[in-house]
């Protein structure tokens, strides 16, 4: 599903390169749930946003189901993002301005689905994480945990094939991060969604597959 | 998809409240601030539009060149109608027409003044008058007929099925009603409420039959494909043809042009009117620029509140376009909001504007012209206003927005701001030192000395016996104690009708005419006005005694230019000699910025029009007029005692002017206020973004004031900045408007100096408002918030 080829990302200072990145090849099969762990600075986020599309590498190869992503025109890329990827945040990224329902429906409205099978889609999601009663809140309104689920939900409305997840349980008590990793873990057995997460705790990232850990952009371990 | 923009818009318009108050008044005061402008120059370019017919009419000018100079009068021949509606082709009618000229008017125990013109019959369906009793064809059959308004109509009869029914017209003919018309509309250059057959004024006035008098309008209609050129072409020499050494050479003009050129300099047709609606115009779209500006400085500055909703859906799959669809909707929204919220305000402000600009303007929503104007004016703010913030916000980097990580400011996005808030304030500031300036001429003008007195100085038309009572008159009117003197003239003296390039002297270039003002008055003429004689003497009281004498005024002295003027003679024509007694001083009259143009002085009174009475100084004027008028009254039984005061009069000559000045001091203030709003919008992000900096530096310690200053300081150096561009600006703007002006006022640098530190004010104390508050909030609030 994933192939990375040679992935490197620098920054210049005074001239000098400072890899964030160096080198990283990986290959992602489709049903992989791999956990990318590694400490603060090594690069984590910064190959997850590459894998989501969101960042470009200075050098390197992305083959995503076969297409070469740096390759495609910006239109292309959003076109084949929005198909297939979801994303969740540590600090959710949840609009303030809209409720739950709308939180969630919003990137139906991106893909263009017609307003009674949003409808539709919307209430099923908000059936399966137990949220119709709050489903007119705003994110305010909300508990940390739940607002979590909210962004996990929004992630997975429009039926990714992959689901990204940046630190998904960094802002959340150790009950809720479990739950939430239950709820991970489901997702990847039951739904066959491919999940990529960044994570600093060992037993998060024990939920998945396959780890990897990365120290100063290279890839140090790969586990399976 | 629609929805969720609307939606999304709304709860961040409402969730920044003060933010988007601060945008949509700004933005609305704006737009009505151009609807007003817009509702002014449309009156305008409409002026005269009640003539349907209007793209066929035209009057005659005279323009004549007297030593280089050409003069354009309006003033022709009496017998100019009836030649080129005959020989000249494509000329369709005809009609002469007096001045405009005040009779009174009596019916029963009802008597009042009312102006209109002696016309030809064709007058009435050239103009295309709307009878509502009579009709045009008959209305002048009889000679002593008269045409009147609605209003006139009711006035002396409640009602106006009056024709039949006679009034009587100056005490003597009685004048028998024949047709009512529609009044005329306001804005039209046609204005009268009575209409008689010019035949009457024919039969009065002999020198109607002469090729070189001129002195009466002549209104011309032609043939709707007429070739003008060719028509103008004929006209030219059309005098010449009749009396070969005229110099008077005649051409048609446009009723189109009437009411907003119709100036001339030398012959060449100037911008007259027509120069301040483009200013207007100009001066709207600026005030609507200020306004948009506001709401892109507002916009890109908080553009960090919205920074993570962008990075949001960027990541949800929203595409470049679909975020500038959406921010540009949303800047739309706000311009319909804020163009209701400017009908509101224009509602609420026409009255007043109306009194202002003395004009009855309205605003139509469902006109569909100003419905579309309102329309496309939101429309074209929302989109210019939203497009900048739109594509600044849609490129915001997703992965920067989304770490968290303080967006850095954005180098020239700031510039553009800074240069935005410099734009404004320049503007501002420009309107203000205009302002300053008109205002400054205006009064300068008012305050000129016209070469005598002009206050306690009234003046009326004469009229029944005044003249041959004269000296009864002026006896009681100086037994009544308030009185002064009282003189008799031809012309009111602001407005010196009749001049001639007939004089000649001793010395005089035989191939040069020079145009000379002549005035006819009683003895009493000088003393009365309280004009000075330089030379010589003054007229004797016995009005026979100088019949042969003339005095002239002291330009008309230095063209003549020779020792011992006083004892010299002019002719005027081939054979009548005058011996020149004595030299007035020069004063002003026609042009109120001009100098005084050669005149000379007559003793006759067989031909006045008005009475001037001058009361004493420092009169008790609330008792010398009541007693003024039963002086009238008792000497000239029946007629009305209207007088005006000449003061006043000479006011009306900057009516324009004041208007122009009143215009530009309410767009300049609404144009501070508009920037002031944007800068206080500004301040408010500013103080928000730097409160962390202000914790800190406060608990290291930094005083309240140094706060103040260090917030207001960078706010400051732009208004500095666009004081230094609005300075030369303005200059060479208001150096080119005083230019048309001969007496003008000096541009003094205070006056620059002034501006810019009002604007410097009203900036820091927009400013400082935030600045204080801010430099006030507890640092461990602002601090644990981090």
């Amino acid at each position: 599903m994933i192939q990375l080829e040679k992935i490197s990302k620098w920054y210049n200072t005074n001239g000098a390169r400072n890899f964030v990145l160096k080198d990283i090849h990986l290959d992602i099969e489709e049903g992989a749930f791999l956990s990318i762990m590694g400490p603060s600075g090594s690069g984590k986020s910064t190959l997850l946003n590459i894998i989501g599309m969101l960042d470009t590498s200075d050098e390197g190869n992305y083959r995503f189901f076969g297409e070469s992503v740096f390759d495609l025109k910006e239109k292309k890329r959003t076109e084949l993002y929005k198909k297939n990827i979801g994303y969740i945040f540590q600090a959710y990224h949840l609009i303030d301005e809209l409720t739950v329902y709308e939180n969630i429906e919003t990137p139906l409205l991106y893909q263009d689905v017609k307003g009674s099978e949003r409808k539709a889609m919307v209430a099923d999601m908000l059936d399966r994480f137990n949220m119709v009663g709050k489903k007119d809140l705003f994110p305010s309104q909300l508990s940390g945990g739940q607002q979590q689920l909210v962004g996990i939900a929004r992630a997975l409305i429009a039926k990714p094939k992959l689901l990204l997840a940046d630190e998904p349980t960094g802002n959340l008590n150790s009950k809720q991060g479990e739950e939430i990793m239950e709820l991970f873990k489901k997702i990847n057995t039951e739904d066959k969604i491919t999940i990529i997460q960044v994570t600093h705790s060992e037993k998060n990232a024990a939920y998945g597959d396959r780890i990897i850990d990365l120290l100063d952009g290279r890839i140090q371990q790969n586990i399976q | 998809m629609i929805k969720n923009y609307i939606k999304t818009s709304f709860r961040n318009l409402w969730k920044n409240r003060s933010h988007s108050f601060l945008n949509i008044a700004g933005l609305g005061i704006g737009i009505a601030c151009a609807a007003l402008i817009y509702l002014w120059v449309e009156d305008e370019l409409n002026y005269n539009h009640h003539f349907a017919n209007r793209k066929n009419l035209y009057k005659v000018k005279d323009q004549q060149t007297y030593d280089g100079t050409t003069y354009v009068f309006d003033a022709t021949p009496g017998k100019l109608a009836e030649g080129i509606k005959t020989e000249i082709p494509g000329i369709k009618r005809t009609s002469r027409a007096t001045w405009n000229s005040k009779k009174l008017f009596s019916a029963g125990d009802k008597s009042i003044n009312e102006e209109g013109y002696y016309v030809d019959p064709s007058f009435l369906s050239m103009f295309e008058l709307k009878f509502i009793k009579g009709n045009a064809i008959h209305a002048f059959d009889q000679l002593r007929s008269l045409v009147i308004t609605e209003k006139m109509a009711i006035k002396f009869f409640g009602n106006t099925e009056v024709t039949g029914q006679t009034l009587k017209v100056d005490n003597q003919q009685d004048y028998i009603i024949t047709g009512v018309v529609e009044d005329m509309p306001t804005d039209v250059s046609i204005q009268f409420e009575w209409l008689s057959p010019f035949k009457i004024y024919e039969d009065n006035n002999e020198w109607l039959q002469q090729w070189g008098s001129n002195g009466i309008i002549t209104y011309v209609e032609t043939e709707p494909n007429a070739n003008i050129e060719a028509i103008n072409k004929m006209m030219f020499g059309f005098v010449q043809t009749k009396k070969s050494e005229s110099i008077a050479h005649m051409f048609i003009y446009p009723m189109e042009r009437w009411r907003l050129y119709d100036t001339f300099d030398n012959g060449k047709e100037t911008e007259g009117r027509i120069k301040y609606v483009h200013l207007f115009s100009i001066i709207a779209w600026i005030i609507l620029l200020i306004a948009c500006i506001n709401f892109m400085n507002l916009a890109t500055a908080r553009s960090e509140q919205r920074a993570r909703e962008v990075g949001v859906r960027k990541v949800l799959g929203a595409g470049k376009s679909k975020l500038i669809a959406q921010f540009i909707g949303e800047s739309l929204i706000m311009a319909f909001i804020a163009a209701l919220l400017s009908v509101l305000i224009l509602v609420l402000v026409l009255p007043a504007f109306n009194g202002l600009v003395e004009k009855e303007l309205s605003a139509n929503i469902f006109k569909w012209n100003h419905l579309s104007a309102l329309m496309g004016i939101s429309l074209l703010c929302g989109l210019f206003a939203g497009s900048y913030p739109a594509f600044y916000l849609s490129s915001f980097n997703p992965v920067q927005v989304l770490k968290g990580l303080k967006l850095k400011t954005n180098v020239s996005a700031v510039f553009v701001r800074k240069g935005l808030v410099i734009l404004q304030f320049s503007i501002s500031i420009i309107l203000i030192i205009s302002t300053m300036i008109i205002y400054r001429q205006v009064n300068h003008i008012r305050q000129r000395n016209l070469g005598y007195n002009r206050q306690e100085l009234v003046y009326l038309p004469v009229e029944g016996n005044v003249v041959p009572h004269f000296n009864a008159i002026k006896y009681d009117l100086q037994k009544t104690g308030f009185v002064e003197n009282a003189a008799l003239s031809r012309s009111m003296v602001l407005q010196l009708g009749s001049n001639t390039g007939d004089f000649n002297w001793e010395g005089k270039d035989p191939n040069k005419q020079v145009l000379i003002t002549v005035e006819s008055v009683s003895p009493e003429y000088i003393s009365t006005m309280g004009m000075k004689v330089k030379e010589g003497r003054d007229f004797y009281s016995n009005i026979k005694s100088d019949s042969n004498n003339v005095i002239i005024n002291e330009s008309f002295a230095k063209i003549i230019n020779r020792k011992n003027i006083v004892g010299s003679t002019v002719t005027w024509g081939d054979d009548s000699k005058y011996t020149i007694v004595g030299v007035v001083n020069d004063f002003v009259y026609n042009n109120m910025y001009g100098t005084a143009a050669p005149l000379i002085l007559f003793t006759d009174t067989t031909s006045v029009n008005y009475l001037t009475v001058r009361f004493k100084p420092n009169s008790n004027l609330s008792a010398a007029l009541p007693a003024f008028e039963k002086v009238m009254k008792a000497n000239n039984p029946g007629y009305l005692v209207e007088y005006k005061f000449v003061d006043e009069s000479f006011d009306q000559y900057f009516k324009t002017e004041k208007l122009i000045g009143k215009l530009a001091a309410v767009f300049s203030i609404l144009a501070i206020v508009i920037s002031c709003l944007g800068l206080f919008g500004l301040a408010a992000y500013t103080a928000e973004r730097r409160t962390k900096e202000i914790g800190i530096r406060k608990v290291l310690g930094a005083s309240v004031n140094g706060l103040a200053t260090l917030l207001s300081k960078d706010f400051l150096i732009l208004v500095l900045i666009s004081c230094f561009i609005a300075f030369p600006v303005s200059y060479w703007m208001m150096h080119n408007w005083l230019n048309d002006y001969d007496y003008r006022v000096a541009m003094s640098w205070w006056i620059f100096v002034a501006a810019g530190l009002l604007a410097i004010l009203i900036a820091l104390i927009t400013v400082s408002y935030q600045a204080i508050k801010v430099a006030l909030t507890n640092p461990v609030k602002s601090l644990r918030n981090e």
